[in-house]
């Protein structure tokens, strides 16, 4: 790419949707001392000959950023990217400003009025575009193992694909030969064993060929590198750590099965559970000949696992009667389930004289000595059953294994009821590289041995997939997040919150170890970005100096109680959006600005907007937590809110200038009366004073915002509602609220004596004097100054030290 | 390049332009309901039907997906044709008539509702499928999808369930010109 910027404008009339509400000839006629190399009205750049007519201008002009101020991004950007790509224009390249739906369909304003609002947010994208930081995309090489962790049956699954392919790859299992893994299959998929036939094939077939390597299964230590090249540390039982390369991980982890408290039930050993009933056939104890009854109960682990259980007790009648034909199985299962068996599987069922008997679920059976009675829903009467043996299922319990250690080093996320999931974030999938971690078993969702055979092979493939594209060179890392090294100081926060697992892990108790970013698995949020204490990372597509080179430029233009609006990318402008199609109007004076997600907004952002004086912001994000399409993006904003009201009131300022409001994507009402709103508390409330005084105090925030302290106490504190507890040794609300205050304060005071120090040398009285501040209070944040060598002791002057900045 | 003309005008393209991409792009109007510019056009609602002289015969065609070819003579404001959308429209308007997009276009074309009156709807779907489309063009997955078939073709989520692929990014509600995706939306999303 071009590092020397050439922009071209290229404004939509829309069919005279844009055209007859905004003067776009005026607008050319602002942006003239722009510095731009193209400046076109088009009347429908979306359509064949409008991409045609672009194309020529790129080529002929040597454009290499384009801004088109026309529709909705979300909406748009794809045809554009797709249409000017053989000109050499890239996705990142192109900028587009919703004139349409920001600006034309949304307020009543004359068209010269419309036109300076819309010359104002176009200037805004081209300051953005004329920092875009040139990237090229790494080609990865693939090589090595495929690394196949978690112990669970579908990675036998997937290391046969990978090896029926040619591809090496390294299980770690508990079972180290085939039979012991079938002895132990129960424990995870009860009931199975019997229909092992093909299982047992698999596993021989594994265990025997060259290219899989079986190895014990070991605690991790750690996993670090990328898609490609990872690296998993295990730790050997005298202690030390062997490293294992490998290019690409599956995760296979299972559900276990724990023992069924039949305590209640009694009966001593006629009674017993599935996982008991089947560890007696493991061991080949004769069983006692007769009826045995298998009681699907449990109605608490939800009707999955009624079912679940209901076909282990069908398969394990089947082993029974197999093994002695005296045996008389009845499976009794709860109505409100139906079995997923089919018509040969009945029929066989009858063959072997196995009952499916169910039962009405609103009365529960009941157990007596040798019979069970239960409702029929066939007739609504009681029937008895009687039992000689009787069977209830185990209980579902936690992902097996090695879960632990592999949810601390992947991305991989327990959901409400235990489950575990790859990710809770929802991404177009065009915004998220090739899918390159691979997670399979029953602990994703409880499922039959053969889904999670199918599990394994779909996610061998995927690791195909990934070797073939390598193959072909194709295999890039979009390189989109750049970690500072110098800077970083590997404190994990932005591991933490990255919602896609891109952020590297560092290796435990190795001290401060600068990050790296796995490419291949960021999206580009920018979440870590902004939560970086040390500001040492970079989401190069849309870096934080870029929003702030946007806003600098819009805020230039903005007249007198007109004020900035950040909208999520989600709910805030599709409601935003939607505001335009529902034919809602709003004031004129809001100058919305999208960014991916309220959580990837640094807080120096909002600071450095009141800087530039601006009179109000306002925020509208999606509601928190279910609706954030991040890693509690939204919460993280509230925090960084909650700071810039507090600093605001610091200074000696209105909290209410900043509001943050939350909305969902088909809610444009809400969105409305919102900026309504916002915007009427700002109208009663004066300019920012533009005086020194002010400006001094606005610096002093601005500079607080990029304290490392701050952001790392803003990054850390925060407490995602679902947890009841806060963090660190706070114990609550108020107790947190007032940390994160004192800790405002403090470096709210270090900023103004920095700034105050900026001009010339003093001593404490004079400081206090300038910053309006009792002596005592700032005595000890000098000592700590001095202490930490930001400032040092220039001089006495009347018994007095002498402050300046830098060291002796 | 293609010459032709258009309402008598010399205008040419390139082959593979349809003759609405070409008519917009010399700012001659023609209404269009199912047809967006993010998505590949699909020839639905008949609204931007045109007549079409090859120098055989004169047919009223959709101009939305009839490529142009050389020498043809197109006229897109003849009492044929709108009388063709006239009634398109009065459908169209009977069926929904609260949504505003319609009622602009009601406007335009000087319809009022007729006898034939949907009674209870003010929001009808018309099954132009822009939210279906834009959902696996633009977005890239198949959350909204048409169930059904004939009298009965609706717009849905698979299986009429919630969808596991939905991310609620709002694309579907944001392109639907009737807003009667606003309450499917929430079935789609759960």
């Amino acid at each position: 790419m071009n590092t020397e910027s050439k922009m071209g404008i290229f404004l939509c009339e829309c069919g005279g949707k844009i055209s007859n509400r905004i003067d776009l000839a005026h607008v050319c006629d602002l942006l003239r001392y722009e510095p731009w190399g193209h400046l076109g009205i088009y009347p429908y750049p979306c359509l064949a000959p409008g991409l045609a007519a672009m194309q020529q201008e790129i080529r002929s002009k040597g454009l290499n950023r384009i801004l088109i101020g026309g529709c909705s991004s979300r909406l748009m950007k794809k045809r554009f990217t797709a249409g000017l790509a053989p000109a050499g224009i890239e996705k990142h390249q192109v900028e587009m400003i919703n004139l349409k739906d920001h600006v034309a369909a949304v307020h009543e304003a004359s068209p010269q009025e419309l036109a300076r609002k819309a010359a104002a947010l176009i200037s805004g994208g081209l300051a953005s575009l004329k920092l875009l930081e040139p990237y090229e995309p790494v080609p990865l090489s693939f090589e090595g193992p495929a690394l196949i962790v978690g112990g669970g049956i579908s990675g036998f699954a997937a290391a046969r694909e990978l090896a029926r392919q040619g591809m090496e790859s390294i299980i770690f299992a508990k079972a180290q030969t085939p039979e012991r893994v079938l002895d132990d299959l129960h424990r995870t998929f009860p009931g199975c064993r019997l229909f092992c036939g093909d299982l047992g094939e698999l596993l021989r077939e594994v265990f025997t060929t060259p290219e899989v390597k079986v190895m014990p299964e070991q605690p991790i230590d750690y996993i670090v590198g990328g898609v490609g090249d990872y690296r998993l540390g295990l730790r050997q039982p005298d202690g030390s750590v062997t490293e294992v390369p490998g290019a690409a991980i599956v995760v296979a982890l299972d559900q276990e099965y724990g023992p069924a408290n039949i305590d209640y039930i009694g009966g001593g050993e006629q009674v017993c559970d599935l996982l008991e009933l089947e560890d007696r056939l493991v061991e080949g104890v004769e069983m006692k000949a007769g009826k045995v009854v298998f009681y699907v109960n449990s109605p608490e682990h939800g009707p999955a696992a009624q079912k679940f259980a209901a076909v282990a007790a069908w398969r394990d009648s089947l082993l029974l009667t197999r093994e002695n034909p005296q045996m008389k199985p009845t499976v009794l299962y709860p109505a409100n389930i139906t079995l997923p068996l089919t018509g040969a599987d009945l029929v066989e069922a009858r063959a072997h004289g196995i009952g499916l008997q169910s039962y009405a679920p609103a009365v529960h059976p009941v157990v007596q000595s040798g019979y069970l009675s239960f409702v029929s829903p066939a007739d609504n009467l009681e029937h008895d059953l009687e039992w000689d043996t009787l069977v209830v299922p185990g209980v579902p319990g936690d992902p097996a294994g090695q879960a632990q250690e592999l949810l601390r080093w992947l991305p991989i996320y327990p959901e409400n009821g235990g489950r575990l999931k790859k990710s809770h974030i929802k991404f177009w999938p065009d915004q998220l590289p090739d899918e390159s971690l691979f997670f399979t078993g029953s602990a994703g969702g409880a499922c039959d041995v053969h889904d999670v055979l199918q599990q394994g092979k779909k996610a061998a493939r995927g690791v195909l997939r990934l070797r073939e594209k390598a193959l072909q060179g194709k295999l890039v890392s979009p390189v989109v997040v750049h970690v500072d090294k110098d800077l970083c100081e590997g404190c994990g926060l932005c591991t933490e919150i990255c919602p896609c697992g891109g952020v590297e892990h560092v290796k435990p108790g190795s001290g401060p170890v600068p990050r790296d970013v796995d490419n291949h698995l960021c999206s580009g949020g920018g979440t870590c970005a902004a939560t970086c204490p040390y500001e040492a990372i970079k989401v190069l597509n849309s870096t934080a100096q870029q929003l702030e080179a946007r806003i600098k430029a819009i805020v230039t233009q903005m007249q007198e109680n007109e004020i900035l609006g950040f909208v999520c990318g989600w709910g805030g402008l599709a409601s935003a959006e939607q505001a335009a199609v529902k034919g809602l109007t709003y004031p004129q004076g809001i100058y919305l600005i999208p960014v991916n997600c309220l959580g990837s907004l640094d807080p120096f952002i909002l600071s450095m907007a009141f800087l530039n004086g601006v009179k109000g912001i306002l925020l509208a994000g999606c509601t928190p937590t279910h609706s954030c399409h991040y890693h509690y993006g939204i919460d993280h904003c509230w925090y960084r809110v909650n700071a810039m009201k507090k600093l605001l009131s610091l200074a000696g300022l209105e909290r209410r200038r900043i509001a943050l409001g939350y909305v969902e994507v088909n809610e444009p009402e809400s969105l409305v009366r919102m900026v309504e709103s916002q915007m009427d508390t700002l109208e009663q409330l004066p300019s920012l004073p533009r005086d020194d005084k002010t400006k001094a105090r606005l610096w002093a925030i601005h500079a607080t915002m990029h304290r490392p302290r701050v952001r790392w106490v803003l990054g850390t504190s925060l407490r995602r509602p679902t947890e009841k507890v806060f963090p660190g040794s706070q114990f609550n609300a108020v107790d947190a609220d007032e940390t994160m205050l004192d800790v405002l304060k403090e470096e709210y005071t270090v900023s103004r004596i920095f700034k105050a120090l900026t001009d010339q040398a003093l001593n404490p009285p004079e400081l206090a004097r300038v910053l309006e501040e009792p002596v005592k209070n700032l005595t000890p944040i000098l000592t700590d100054m001095v202490k930490d060598g930001r400032i040092f002791t220039k001089g006495w002057e009347k018994g007095y030290p002498l402050y300046a900045l830098g060291k002796k | 390049m293609i010459p032709f003309t258009i309402n008598g005008k010399e205008v040419e393209g390139e082959e593979g332009w349809t003759i609405l991409e070409v008519a917009r792009w010399q700012g001659i109007d023609i209404p269009t309901l199912c047809h967006h510019g993010a998505l590949e056009p699909y020839g639905a609602c008949r609204l931007c039907v045109v007549e079409v002289d090859d120098g055989r015969r004169t047919r009223v065609v959709i101009s939305c997906m009839y490529p142009i070819k050389a020498g043809i003579k197109v006229q897109t404001e003849t009492p044929r044709v709108a009388n063709v959308r006239r009634w398109i429209v009065q459908l169209l308007l009977d069926e929904s008539p609260e949504a505003p997009k319609i009622q602009e276009l009601a406007k335009a074309f000087g319809v009022t509702p007729s006898r034939f009156k949907k009674s209870g709807v003010d929001f009808a779907c018309h099954l132009c499928g822009l939210c279906v489309r834009a959902c696996e063009e633009v977005v890239g997955v198949q959350a909204v999808t048409f169930g059904n078939r004939g009298l009965r073709k609706e717009v849905t989520s698979p299986f009429h369930a919630v969808s596991k692929e939905c991310l609620g990014c709002g694309t579907c509600v944001y392109i639907c010109p009737t807003g009667a995706m606003d309450q499917m939306f929430q079935q789609v999303k759960g």
